[in-house]
């Protein structure tokens, strides 16, 4: 058994092996060169519930994923780490199905299950067997309907999670550096700007009216989606589904708050003292351009180019030219993809590099990829970010036993009300020009729409 | 090719609920036949084996060469000289440097990485389905002709260096390094951390005799899975690693791991957690009792549902990530629970933990538990199978333990064929918790009022 641990803020990292799902030896096989095309049929139930089927019939398996359009930016402001807390308590049993049994159900049945919190949702997912489809749906929409919250399991979950706080930030080595730190320098607002995980003393004084009241604000039909990939008929989800979600009551949810960030116009810098490091670590991260603009779908091209793979700018100039560092981390929202999130982002970069090398060396030769990439790029350059682009598309579609592809068709259909714009993503990333390129770097990577953070080991005391 | 169908037999594990159809847990309905993807095998004059596995509609292909050698076969004092080797056989051939290599594999829609572990060193990548033929050619580039540029040679060097001091920081890397080190003492199957000299030490020149004393046909693996033309990638496998030489023979060091009931303390000075590592060897793939420990391991801690992460984790709030493994190695096998548990809780952790393996010896599971745990494990087989990666995993986990083909095809019947009291055999046997190395990494200011109950659950106590 294999573990993968992205960054926590899930329920438990069992899982399998994650790896790239491909499909049944005699289904139509792809031309070369030729995308993809993922059927999709969306529709809502009365009670406001989106519902997403996507067949794929290549391996008897099938995913189940809800997700509630609720995430860690708008937990209460007394209670940081709530959202990821009560993402825990959706494992801790109902009336119906004590506690224990939903874990049973999947995984004693040949089966895994997770949940993860992210910025604007949080997601429960199963990978099961195609025969376990009826009590899947069935337990999902249990406790959807009611959780049976009580005070033991509200204090054993509050000890689960703070270990799990424990073992990725405090007692590791660049711990929460810098996916949780810079989204708390960069931004101003408090809704992105605050400590997700939680402060240990928030998680303590989280009490079972917070855990009740959240529930019944944001766990909702009419807040949430399901989806459905891999082997299924599509007459009997569709029938379950009526079965067992149609009754469920839509709940009345509270105005969104306002996530706007300002328009950053001078550059930040910080520093910060890890005591469990002995080499510096920096991160330069830039406010993204809105979701869905045409600056937006540069900036992922962009990326491409700057920073995925041995052939980016910033590998070539930092790790091959220069040895700063052996490997550079980047791109658009550490927590995921540039496609699951709703609300204000970063792209960012980071890498660990030696004390004997002075910060503003880094931000140089970031500087001088920028300088370059605005200068260079040529429509040979958009093909090549294309090619790549495209390569890891198909790997989120079609990887990750469909949960890659779930996470999509979720986020699509809650965010824009659209789950078959996971057809439309490589037609929007053609429409980027050379000249798009060049002044979205010049409008948003811009030093001046940037923050830079710095983990420096602590000063030893000499005795 | 002809495909395999395996009748699977998962018996639906409901609880007993109300009548009423909204507050019942429905059926599931009849479990499918799992049809096992097929691979053809062809093996080259000199020695080197291609499996090709067509699987899935993704345009896309993963390439993947595993040459059985690794950080096994550094010699004592040069740890890490495999990874040194790997990380510089990245930098490109003889006729593509790393920037004109990763330019052409970008332009392909992949990477290239190198992958050196203890027994194996996997090379490739993904690519779009297209390209699979050149991207075989240029990994038979880099393997058969690597460049070892002088050039790259101090700051790989120093890329490591750096790596140490991070790894040296981790409290999972300072408990495994121990634990290993116990058991295995000097072999590299201890994991041991390099020391500074000792990378100083290492030279490109060492680097390259390594690669030219470790390399060859004999003892390399291609695997091929996903969107593919397959007698273009037949061809270019035969073209461009048909002529390379057969090299040396498949050879591991033997080595026994040393059963021993230490326990060491590594302070980790105001540490809110500590970071337990405990296990013993254990039967090794060979053994005829393996397929009993394996559901062993996943019952007791192996799983979400396993018994000691139920109670450490669900009913006590003490950790948030335990698990057990077995680990596997060449002749070998050790089963190790690992945990981060908070500081104050860890003599209770013990305690718990103690109690479960302990229970497990009392008493065999009851029948409903143990056939979760088969099912659980059977669905994990098929989802391994389920995917072009995790068919090259399980091709390639078969070759590395010469395992034969009726493995895959008895899997599941040998997984549904362990009895309770097979389990609670193996607990005995082999599972004897006073007689396990501890690892402990944390504080040791609050460890100190907590060793009278930790050193009291390793007393010898008749469970049975």
């Amino acid at each position: 058994m294999k573990f993968s641990l992205r960054h926590g803020l899930r329920k438990a990292f069992y899982a399998l092996c994650l790896v790239p799902l491909t499909t049944m030896a005699n289904d139509p096989v792809p031309k070369a060169g030729k995308g993809m095309t993922i059927p999709v049929e969306y529709y809502k139930l009365a009670n406001g519930l989106k519902v997403v089927l996507s067949q794929d019939k290549h391996a008897p398996i099938v995913t189940v994923a809800v997700y509630y359009n609720i995430g860690f930016r708008i937990e209460p402001k007394n209670r940081t780490g709530f959202a990821h807390l009560f993402e825990h308590m959706m494992f801790q049993g109902s009336k119906n199905f004590p506690k224990g049994e939903f874990d049973k159900l999947t995984e004693r049945n040949g089966g895994f299950n997770n949940g993860s919190t992210r910025f604007d949702f949080t997601n429960y997912f199963e990978v099961m067997p195609s025969h376990m489809l009826e009590p899947i749906l069935w337990a999902e929409a249990d406790r959807m309907k009611a959780l049976d919250l009580n005070q033991a399991a509200l204090t054993n979950q509050q000890g689960v999670v703070k270990n799990e706080v424990k073992v990725n930030v405090l007692n590791r080595p660049y711990g929460g550096f810098p996916w949780l730190d810079m989204p708390q320098y960069a931004n101003e607002n408090w809704y992105n700007a605050h400590n997700f995980y939680g402060d240990l003393k928030d998680l303590d004084s989280a009490n079972l009216e917070d855990v009740k009241s959240f529930f019944s604000t944001y766990y909702s039909p009419n807040n949430a989606a399901l989806v459905i990939v891999g082997d299924f008929e599509i007459a009997n989800a569709k029938a379950w589904i009526d079965k067992y979600f149609s009754a469920i009551p839509a709940s009345q949810l509270p105005a969104k708050p306002d996530l706007t960030e300002p328009v950053q116009q001078k550059e930040k810098r910080f520093s910060k003292e890890d005591p469990l490091i002995s080499k510096p670590a920096i991160a330069i991260a830039y406010k993204m351009p809105e979701r869905n603009t045409p600056q937006y779908y540069a900036m992922g091209m962009i990326s491409e180019l700057l920073v995925e793979g041995k052939d980016s700018k910033l590998f070539q100039h930092l790790v091959q030219e220069k040895g700063y560092t052996s490997n550079i981390n980047g791109g658009i929202n550490y927590l995921g993809n540039m496609f699951n999130y709703n609300g204000p982002m970063l792209w960012m970069m980071d890498c660990i590099y030696d004390g004997t090398v002075n910060a503003d060396s880094i931000i140089a030769k970031v500087d001088q990829s920028l300088a370059e990439l605005e200068k260079e790029v040529t429509q040979e350059s958009i093909n090549l970010a294309m090619v790549k682009m495209r390569s890891s598309l198909y790997d989120n579609l079609g990887g990750f036993y469909g949960i890659g592809l779930a996470d999509l068709l979720a986020c699509f259909a809650l965010f824009d009300d659209n789950p078959s714009r996971v057809n439309q993503l490589e037609a929007a990333f053609q429409q980027v020009t050379p000249e798009l390129v060049r002044s979205t770097i010049r409008d948003y990577l811009r030093p001046t729409n940037r923050t830079i953070l710095i983990s420096q080991p602590a000063k030893k005391e000499t005795k | 090719m002809k495909n395999l169908i395996l009748y699977t037999s998962f018996a639906l594990l409901l609880s007993a609920t109300t009548a009423e159809a909204q507050t019942q847990l429905p059926a599931a309905g009849k479990p499918k036949d799992f049809v096992l993807p097929a691979s053809k095998k062809i093996e080259l004059p000199n020695g080197l084996k291609l499996t090709m596995v067509p699987y899935g509609n993704i345009p896309k292909v993963t390439v993947r060469v595993v040459v059985k050698t690794g950080l096994v076969h550094e010699a004592k004092g040069e740890t890490w000289l495999a990874r040194y080797m790997g990380k510089l056989m990245e930098e490109g051939s003889l006729q593509n440097d790393l920037q004109s290599l990763s330019k052409k594999v970008a332009a392909m829609g992949g990477r290239l990485s190198i992958n050196v572990g203890m027994e194996s060193i996997s090379i490739g990548g993904s690519v779009l389905s297209e390209y699979a033929p050149e991207f075989i050619r240029l990994i038979a580039e880099v393997l058969t002709t690597p460049a070892f540029p002088a050039a790259a040679g101090e700051r790989l060097k120093n890329d490591l260096k750096r790596e140490l001091t991070v790894r040296k920081g981790q409290p999972d890397a300072q408990a495994q390094q121990e634990f290993f080190s116990i058991l295995f003492k000097d072999h590299p199957y201890a994991s041991q951390f390099p020391t500074e000299e000792g990378l100083n030490a290492l030279t490109v020149e060492k680097a390259r005799d390594f690669y030219n004393k470790q390399f060859g046909a004999q003892r390399t693996s291609i695997y091929v899975a996903g969107n593919f033309d397959a007698a273009a990638v037949n061809t270019a496998v035969s073209q461009s690693l048909g002529n390379w030489a057969k090299g040396p023979a498949i050879s591991y060091p033997p080595v026994k791991a040393n059963k021993s009931s230490e326990l060491v303390i590594i302070d980790r000075p105001n540490a809110p957690q500590s970071t337990l590592f405990l296990g013993t060897p254990v039967p090794d793939v060979s053994s005829p009792e393996f397929t009993q420990m394996e559901i062993t391991n996943s019952l007791l801690g192996g799983s979400f549902g396993s018994r000691i992460t139920r109670n450490i984790r669900e009913d006590k709030g003490y950790t948030y990530s335990p698990y057990s493994a077995v680990m596997e190695r060449q002749s070998n096998a050790v089963w190790y629970e690992k945990a981060d548990v908070t500081s104050e809780s860890t003599g209770a952790s013990l305690f718990e933990i103690s109690k479960e393996i302990r229970g497990l010896q009392a008493a065999p599971p009851p029948a409903e538990e143990l056939k979760g745990i088969q099912n659980y494990e059977a669905g994990s087989f098929v989802l391994t199978n389920s995917s072009a990666d995790g068919i090259i995993e399980q091709l390639n986990y078969m070759d590395m333990f010469g395992l034969k083909e009726t493995y895959l095809t008895n899997r599941i019947k040998n997984l549904y064929s362990v009895t309770p009291a097979q389990v609670q055999n193996m607990a005995r046997k082999y599972l004897n918790y006073e007689d396990m190395t501890l690892v402990i990494v944390g504080d040791k200011k609050q460890l100190e009022s907590q060793m009278n109950t930790i050193n009291d659950t390793r007393k010898k106590k008749k469970a049975f």
